[in-house]
């Protein structure tokens, strides 16, 4: 049995796990099965219920039977993939090596602390894998070696904007429209220009909330979904607008 | 020369992956199956549709499914989750040239109202991209899921250092 003490900070402390989990980009019933996994290892019964911004989190003893809910904010955090298998392994850990509460906050405190992805690596990565995608769309080697210095320049604007914290749309609009204007540079040249514009803004299609949404939708966490949908929707068309601004200057020379 | 195109098309689409990957900051120890993994996915849906004359949305399906198959046997070696693989892995395969198509004849159905022939080719154009752009994207995500229904036990202890012990029939 557990003191009303225990109780709260078991809570506390799956709140913030499950609150970090969704604002890292994973999938509802991850976030759920993973937070239930943590609660039994401490012998307590968790039941969620998540929206987009928040979760709602009740505690039961499963002994004593006394309940605690709460209700926490979702952080927005950049989608992090290694913090989804570390928190994930986190809870398998805690039952099989049957840890206390402490040890598991200690350990959830050095995962939040890793660093990310050198930014640099991830700029020429993802400069490397617009081109390739040209070359898979059909561009020939002037367009996809255009999409590269394109993307490098509108993905750099990017990480410049997100360090000084714009609005999130804002930034997409700005970066869509800085990549495929600097891939307008294609039509003086004689190769696939059409191509290269086209793909210039891909690198902020917001792929993962798209998948997770469809995920969730299939899972069962229909609105959950739907929402994530709505918001990859509105990255979709802040991606339409900036290109659609550069292909309105040039679209003479495209049709 | 069908070899080389193949080996290229797998090639490009396992660097499009680790890139598109990249930014949403996987492990460093889930690169090289995540790059597999896309390779045989991209390849296997080029191979389907350009010799199999499968069309895009069933071939992005069966792409779909090998990757979510791939990302169930290849998470157990570096505990990750199969989102974690196969998300990246179907980055590549998001139909982004009909996307763009789907916004560019947005636009010129704008331009040309005054112009009911051309408009209404414009209007057809664009209900033409954005149902093969959705549709193909709902075809890969429920793809790469489908295996977690069938295996789920497996699936959900992927990232569980202790193997499980198999369930045997009494």
């Amino acid at each position: 049995m557990k003191t009303q003490r225990e109780l709260h900070d078991t809570l506390d402390f799956i709140a913030t796990y499950a609150s970090y989990l969704l604002g890292s980009g994973v999938h509802t019933s991850r976030v759920f099965r993973n937070s239930q996994r943590l609660g039994a290892s401490q012998g307590i019964d968790i039941q969620l219920s998540s929206s987009l911004k928040n979760i709602i989190l009740t505690a039961r003893d499963t002994e004593g039977g006394e309940a605690l809910t709460r209700v926490v904010g979702i952080p927005a955090l950049p989608i992090s993939f290694e913090r989804n298998s570390d928190l994930s392994a986190l809870s398998w850990d805690a039952v099989d090596e049957k840890l206390s509460l402490d040890e598991i906050r200690q350990r959830f405190d050095r995962l939040i602390d890793k660093p990310r992805m050198d930014p640099i690596f991830v700029l020429l990565t993802v400069g490397l894998a617009n081109a390739s995608f040209c070359g898979l769309f059909g561009g020939d080697l002037t367009a996809s070696a255009i999409v590269f210095t394109a993307t490098l320049v509108g993905f750099a604007a990017k990480q410049r904007m997100q360090a000084h914290g714009l609005n999130h749309y804002l930034i997409v609009i700005a970066a869509a429209f800085i990549a495929s204007l600097c891939a307008s540079a294609a039509l003086r040249f004689d190769c696939t220009a059409q191509i290269a514009l086209a793909t210039s803004p891909l690198f902020l299609v917001p792929g993962v909330p798209l998948i997770n949404g469809v995920i969730d939708i299939v899972e069962g966490h229909v609105l959950v979904g739907v929402s994530r949908l709505i918001n990859a929707l509105l990255l979709i068309v802040c991606i339409a607008i900036g290109l659609g601004a550069t292909l309105l200057m040039v679209k003479d020379s495209l049709l | 020369m069908i070899v080389t195109d193949i080996l290229l098309d797998g090639l490009l689409a396992a660097v499009a992956a680790i890139g598109f990957g990249a930014i949403s900051d996987p492990p460093m120890r889930a690169f090289p199956r995540i790059a597999l993994l896309a390779a045989v996915g991209h390849a296997l849906r080029f191979c389907m549709m350009h010799y199999g004359g499968a069309d895009i949305a069933s071939a992005s399906l069966c792409a779909a499914v090998v990757i979510g198959l791939g990302s169930l046997w290849l998470g157990r070696g570096v505990r990750c989750p199969m989102t974690v693989l196969y998300i990246p892995a179907l980055l590549p395969m998001i139909p982004g040239i009909y996307a763009y198509k789907t916004v560019f004849s947005l636009i010129l159905f704008m331009q040309s109202l005054g112009d009911p022939g051309q408009s209404m080719q414009y209007m057809q154009l664009f209900f033409l991209n954005a149902t093969v752009s959705l549709s193909v994207i709902f075809m890969l995500a429920a793809g790469a899921t489908f295996p977690i229904f069938i295996f789920n036990r497996r699936a959900f202890s992927l990232t569980r250092r202790k193997i499980p012990p198999v369930r045997r029939k009494q």
